[in-house]
């Protein structure tokens, strides 16, 4: 077997995603599909506002983190799957070389898909253990008649199955695509054929720790979108948080501040883990030359800085205009909806409180550049 | 001038401990072009990275000019490597995403970037300044590792079988652009290698077997690349 269960346990940040995406989308499907049970027995007028506002709340927030968790969590593993490609190329060429198929070889990428199951079913769990609690808190007013907890194994199979094997499909199907190689590409370690060779028009004046620094963001879109989105979910996760107290209760705050901080340090640390590893031998043979850990830390991490400055703009903008919509639009015809304005404080202290971590982590990762030995341009 | 005194270096833990330089004591005067001749595991790299400061020794002292390198601080290593070594390996290891000009650049930044183009141009690679590794044939990219090893200004540079991956005629023209370099700029040139015959271009050639200098011999005429057999 190419692919082993023990590479497939590398796939924690796609365990987290899926987790959290399905958590989320468990405890408002399932609410949902309970909620709708009740709708005959309505007999107010407040009350029929207050359960389509209630129904309409599941959908977008199914529709929207859940479609852009399941976004990230795609792009994710094809960046692993690629990942892998790339650091086993000798082997999977061999393999090549002897005659097996692409196809052959991308069915053992079916592995990849457990990630997705282990987090999916955690998340499954996890929701119903939650679940009493949210019902309770989603009906606080009391306009609904009691709503009883039920299980549909629908949503079993949509959220845990379903995700699990289409995961699985997407695998082997990328990992296909990526096997379209000649076999020389793959068995040669420092061998680029000319046509893939990324040309970056490059200024003679431009010095090169910039010219490094630039290259490592422009070969790199993948991570400069986990970068992004890292700090995205961060801003958004955390500013909305804050402004769930009110909105609606402290522990959707919770819950959201969790996810938040969970995906965006899953997302950031891998991200940085594998530009770290991916530079390796750039980072060494720097050191040889007598490049300061300084200076090699600053090449390779540093332009990832105004790319997490914009994932934090992105996510003030995208929770603001969230609940905006929330407010205005899902819940304009129910009494009592606080009013929301865009909080600068919250805004402030998330911001300080990012500034803060992003250069802790970064300052980790410097450290670990540190260790790098001048001998890794040895080893090959 | 480099002296190297009772250097000792193994590798492994304990129990399995593996003796690769035996007390090794050597001197190399300023502008000498020493080549280390030795089989493979005979401890020639090991020796070199020493010496070089990319690994520090177990006991014994490496001094250049009376400064104990071996002493130094990782910083203090970075800077030193920094001001006065540069090295060429046998797998090149270029960036594969920089073009040559900027591969070279890597190297002449930390000199303040001044001549670099010169050197470019001394290695023969002026017309290919904006071409990519993978462009390139082995030669030519292990001309590009020597113009980025010199655009840096070495005192000493540190080579590592650096035609062990070229065919005949590549190794012996890269000979030749690095001994014309060597006499043209006089910087102190320390060549590992396994080829009895390349070890006939150098002044000075230093002979290890099992983790010890055998003999040190110097060339009273050295030959051209063009003039060794291979």
């Amino acid at each position: 077997m190419v692919v082993g269960i023990k590479d497939a346990a590398k796939l924690i940040g796609i365990s987290i995603i899926s987790c959290c995406a399905v958590l989320v989308c468990t405890l408002f499907l399932n609410y949902y599909l309970d909620v709708l049970q009740i709708e005959g027995l309505l007999s107010s007028e407040q009350a029929v506002i207050f359960y389509h506002a209630q129904v309409s709340t599941a959908k977008v927030v199914c529709g929207v983190s859940g479609g852009c968790l399941l976004v990230t969590s795609v792009v994710m593993l094809f960046f692993y799957i690629k990942h892998y490609i790339d650091t086993h190329k000798k082997e999977l060429g061999i393999l090549k070389a002897l005659g097996y198929s692409n196809l052959r070889i991308a069915r053992n990428f079916w592995v990849f898909s457990t990630g997705v199951l282990l987090g999916a079913a955690v998340g499954f769990l996890g929701a119903f253990l939650l679940m009493p609690g949210f019902y309770e808190r989603q009906n606080e007013s009391g306009l609904l008649p009691e709503i009883a907890v039920s299980f549909h194994p629908s949503l079993l199979l949509y959220l845990v199955a379903l995700p699990t094997i289409a995961f699985a499909v997407l695998a082997v199907l990328y990992a296909a695509l990526k096997l379209k190689r000649p076999v020389l590409l793959l068995l040669k370690n420092n061998y680029q054929s000319p046509s893939k060779i990324k040309r970056v028009k490059e200024s003679s004046d431009c010095p090169f720790l910039e010219d490094l620094r630039k290259h490592t963001l422009r070969t790199k879109k993948t991570l400069v979108f986990f970068i992004i989105f890292a700090s995205f979910c961060f801003s958004a996760m955390t500013q909305m948080a804050a402004s769930m107290d009110e909105l609606a209760s402290e522990m959707m705050g919770i819950m959201i501040l969790l996810i938040g901080v969970v995906l965006a340090f899953t997302t950031l640390l891998l991200a940085i883990t594998t530009v770290i590893k991916g530079n390796t031998k750039t980072i060494a043979m720097m050191r040889v030359f007598g490049y300061s850990q300084k200076e090699c830390s600053h090449a390779l991490l540093g332009g990832y800085r105004p790319m997490s400055y914009i994932g934090f703009a992105l996510g003030t903008v995208y929770q603001y205009a969230l609940l905006r919509i929330m407010v205005d639009v899902v819940f304009k015809d129910m009494e009592g909806v606080p009013a929301y304005e865009f909080d600068f404080p919250v805004m402030f202290l998330s911001l300080a409180f990012f500034l803060v971590v992003y250069e802790v982590v970064m300052h980790c990762y410097a450290e670990q550049i540190k260790k790098i030995s001048v001998k890794e341009i040895m080893l090959e | 001038m480099i002296e190297v005194n009772a250097v000792t270096k193994s590798y492994g833990s304990k129990d399995n401990k593996l003796l690769v330089l035996k007390g090794i004591t050597a001197k190399i005067a300023d502008g000498d072009f020493v080549v280390i001749l030795g089989a493979s595991g005979s401890g020639k790299s090991t020796f070199l990275n020493v010496v070089s400061g990319l690994e520090q020794p177990d006991g014994g002292s490496v001094k250049y000019d009376g400064r104990d390198i071996t002493k130094l601080s990782d910083s203090e290593l970075t800077s030193f490597r920094k001001d006065t070594v540069g090295f060429i390996f046998q797998q090149y290891y270029l960036l594969p995403n920089m073009t040559v000009e900027k591969n070279v650049r890597m190297g002449a930044d930390l000199a303040g970037k001044s001549g670099y183009r010169e050197i470019i141009k001394a290695v023969g690679l002026e017309k290919k300044l904006k071409k990519y590794p993978g462009e390139l044939s082995g030669g030519e990219q292990q001309r590009v590792s020597i113009a980025r090893a010199l655009a840096k200004k070495p005192n000493v540079l540190f080579l590592d079988e650096p035609t062990g991956a070229l065919d005949e005629q590549t190794g012996r023209q890269v000979l030749d652009y690095i001994s014309a370099l060597q006499k043209e700029r006089g910087f102190t040139m320390v060549m590992v290698t396994h080829n009895q015959n390349i070890a006939q271009m150098a002044n000075t050639v230093i002979k290890m077997n099992s983790g010890k200098i055998t003999e040190v011999s110097t060339n009273e005429t050295p030959k051209t690349a063009y003039e060794i057999g291979w």
